[in-house]
């Protein structure tokens, strides 16, 4: 060996080698504790199924109470438009109390009620109001319903003019307004699934990523078993970084299960842009995001610690990273915040390649942001491991 | 059950607890920090939508429309473009969420009496911002139609511009927010923050309880003492309740004192209602400390299971009633939904038991089928 390769490259052959064995020990680790295991299966398909199906963050079947005063043609036609999929009819009351005591319960989220004569105002041209009570208990969805009320209204409302000014409807030509014409991009049907789908992937990336590797060193301190790894010829980078890379290459595998298992033929989330780049990144955000949980991990003595610490970190960025709700109405220091959280740089990525087909030309800055805060926390936690231990 | 054997297990776990100063300080701390954070920080509302404008009119009336995006709060003006082409890049680094393009000949076809038509392209891989996007653009439009259609009546029909727009708009949408005058993302947030501060963290305490001691061996002295099970589970779990129900009490405080959210329910029957709520939070770490022997099993478990439910089905930022059928299901598996029910009701809504019993009622059995579980799995013989 020594005439093939040189002094030089024999060390690194052994270096490498140790640090395989101490990649393949984690693995064997986390393999051999089932409950894990059955949980991160279920998570990468089980649990992306469940919430791609399930969640619609849209206005979706808000129950609507009615209380109709006038009872005519017109009052039942405006009731009418309050159609599928924004709004479920929950039944007319018959006096507003009641409709009241029914909001108090949480039966429907709004109250439309309609004043006797209404027929006969729009007939004769008198400016009429109906009322809508929204219960503001959850607000955006409250203020949903509201705008979406406002829509199907105004709507009414202006056939209604457009009637008896005497053009057929609003498509026409020959009335002074703007036909606004939208067009969504990236998304066009506006499937949900494929937003909740991806971004049930990213939670249970960053879930894991965090928690494993924290949760792997601080056993080794707890039992004291990492005494027995330092005595060893292994380096604490080696010690460190072995458990990243078991779990990167455990948790990259558990997410090609979750997308061509799961997200491309149930839900048909689309792959855009390249897929090797989005392994990559993902990798560098595993690695990022696990490197964050090592520092926890070198503060925490036990692993009843390190579990609090991890999820004192994991809430705010599964929270306020961008897909629970988007980043441009939070506050400043929020932004500023999150600027540590490699999930805000990852939300980027991910979307920008599955669904909008981006590249690194677009996405550098991102990419870069996230690997300068995987680096910086890789050498806080080797900091803190070497002045602990070595 | 011998109280002085449950009073010796709860003192040894209690002092377990507070001599890990790090564990002990957390677990008051933790549920303080989150409930700041995302109270200030956790805003739902979409605002500040960063959009660019191409304006191939150049007319003061396209102006004037632009203007009125400009001027609302909800977009955030990044530049004008001059070139379609610009669009796609801008939207693909989500440089800008929204695209308004203005076509030729706006003004003089709007003008003419005829009808102009306005491209809006939206960045749709947020499905709820889009959407809502969406309806903003939508109430500008038709606020700039009814002006026009009011001058156009006027002008048509010779009568005057106030006439012309009970004309343009025959009815009147009032709209009144009840619970929530003012429409505060706080006030909706805060309540239900109480929620998610306890479901995170008193599953989390007690499942490592249990764990701890099977993984150490410690737990062998349990197994060859006198204690029964009942009392060992009883015990064992005593100090986590006490410790959660305290930061219950902390967390209404705050919500109330600090944030100022109005509590307008029955205080005694909120803090039962908590206690019952505790009760089955910390059934839940009870629950995965006896399904597993490591800490760290226990630890991505608990989250897991907590955390992950508690964001999606809890009602807190989706309400229930939007979810699909399986979902909604799956929601009344977890005690988030009942938890927020009973919040939101007892401080904004000012109800009390005569609407919120069932949810109390399902947590209590819920608390009960998991002790219920737990004791049924708790063996002294274990067979390992």
């Amino acid at each position: 060996m020594n005439v093939v390769f040189g002094p030089g490259s024999q060390r690194a052959v052994i270096w490498w080698h140790r640090l395989a064995v101490m990649t393949r020990k984690e693995m064997l680790q986390l393999f051999r504790d089932l409950p894990i295991v059955a949980f991160l299966v279920y998570s990468f398909t089980l649990a992306i199924y469940i919430t791609g199906n399930g969640i619609r963050s849209q206005l979706h079947d808000a129950g609507l109470l009615v209380h109709d005063a006038d009872h005519s043609f017109s009052s039942r036609e405006l009731i009418h438009r309050f159609q599928a999929p924004f709004f479920r009819l929950n039944g007319e009351v018959l006096d507003s109390r009641e409709g009241l005591r029914l909001l108090d319960r949480g039966i429907a989220v709004a109250f439309l009620e309609i004043p006797p004569r209404f027929h006969e105002q729009l007939v004769t041209g008198e400016p009429t109001a109906v009322q809508l009570l929204v219960d503001t208990t959850n607000s955006p969805n409250g203020l949903s319903a509201a705008s979406y009320a406002a829509r199907i209204v105004a709507r009414f409302g202006q056939e209604t003019a457009f009637n008896r000014i005497g053009s057929a409807d609003e498509s026409s030509q020959d009335l002074p307004l703007i036909l606004s014409d939208h067009r969504v991009w990236y998304n066009p049907d506006q499937n949900e699934a494929w937003f909740e789908a991806i971004s049930h992937l990213l939670r249970e990336i960053t879930i894991f990523a965090l928690l494993l590797p924290a949760a792997a060193l601080v056993r080794e301190k707890e039992r004291g078993t990492v005494e027995q790894l330092l005595v060893s010829p292994l380096t604490p980078f080696q010690i460190m970084i072995s458990k990243v890379l078991a779990m990167t290459v455990v948790i990259l595998c558990a997410t090609a299960v979750g997308l061509f298992g799961v997200m491309q033929p149930v839900f048909g989330v689309p792959i855009r842009g390249s897929i090797w780049l989005f392994f990559s990144l993902t990798a560098l955000f595993v690695v990022t995001t696990a490197c964050m949980g090592l520092a926890a991990a070198t503060l925490a003595r036990n692993q009843g610690q390190v579990g609090m610490m991890t999820l004192l970190v994991a809430a705010p960025m599964l929270m306020l990273s961008g897909i629970t709700a988007p980043m441009e109405a939070m506050p400043t220091w929020v932004r500023y915040l999150m600027a540590l959280s490699p999930l805000r740089y990852y939300i980027e990525i991910a979307y920008g390649i599955l669904l909008k087909g981006a590249g690194l030309n677009i996405l550098w800055d991102s990419v870069l942001a996230m690997a300068a805060l995987g680096t910086a926390l890789f050498g806080f936690g080797l900091w803190r491991f070497r002045r602990q231990f070595a | 059950m011998n109280l002085r054997r449950i009073a010796a297990v709860a003192s040894k776990e209690w002092r377990e607890t507070v001599r890990d100063r790090m564990f002990f300080s957390l677990a008051f701390l933790l549920p303080i920090l989150w409930m700041l954070v995302f109270g200030y920080g956790l805003v739902l509302d979409v605002e500040n939508i960063p959009y660019a404008a191409l304006d191939r009119d150049q007319s003061s009336l396209s102006r004037d429309y632009l203007y009125r995006f400009q001027q609302s709060r909800y977009f955030d003006f990044k530049g004008a473009l001059t070139d379609e082409r610009e669009v796609e890049p801008l939207l693909a680094s989500s440089r800008i969420r929204a695209a308004i393009i203005v076509p030729e000949k706006f003004q003089e076809r709007l003008k003419a009496g005829q009808t102009a038509g306005v491209q809006t392209l939206i960045d749709g891989t947020f499905p709820l911002r889009t959407d809502i996007t969406k309806g903003y653009v939508i109430a500008i439009n038709s606020a700039f139609n009814e002006e026009r259609l009011t001058d156009y009546i006027s002008r048509r029909i010779g009568i005057s511009r106030a006439q012309a727009e009970y004309r343009a708009r025959p009815i009147k949408l009032e709209v009144r927010y009840l619970y929530n005058e003012e429409v505060r993302s706080t006030w909706s947030m805060v309540p239900a923050l109480v929620m998610f501060s306890l479901m995170l963290s008193c599953p989390l305490l007690t499942a490592l309880g249990i764990v701890r001691e099977k993984e150490t061996g410690s737990i062998y002295n349990i197994y060859s003492s006198t204690v029964t099970k009942i009392e060992f589970l009883f015990g064992k779990l005593l100090p986590y309740v006490l410790i959660s129900s305290m930061n219950a009490v902390v967390l209404w405080i705050m919500a109330t004192q600090w944030f100022g959210v109005p509590f307008k329910g029955n205080l005694l029957f909120f803090l039962m209602a908590s206690f019952v709520f505790v009760l089955s939070a910390t059934g839940v770490g009870l629950l995965v400390s006896l399904l597993v022997r490591t800490q760290i099993a226990a630890l991505i478990i608990t989250i897991i299971i907590a955390m992950v439910p508690t964001i999606l089905f809890s009602g807190l930022i989706v309400p229930v009633s939007s979810l699909s059928p399986s979902s909604q299901f799956q929601a009344h598996l977890f005690p988030g939904m009942y938890y927020t029910n009973i919040v939101r009701g007892t401080f904004l809504k000012g109800i009390g038991p005569e609407v919120l019993w069932t949810d109390v009622l399902a947590l209590a059995l819920y608390a009960a089928i998991l002790r219920f579980v737990a004791y049924r799995l708790f063996t002294k013989r274990p067979r390992s």
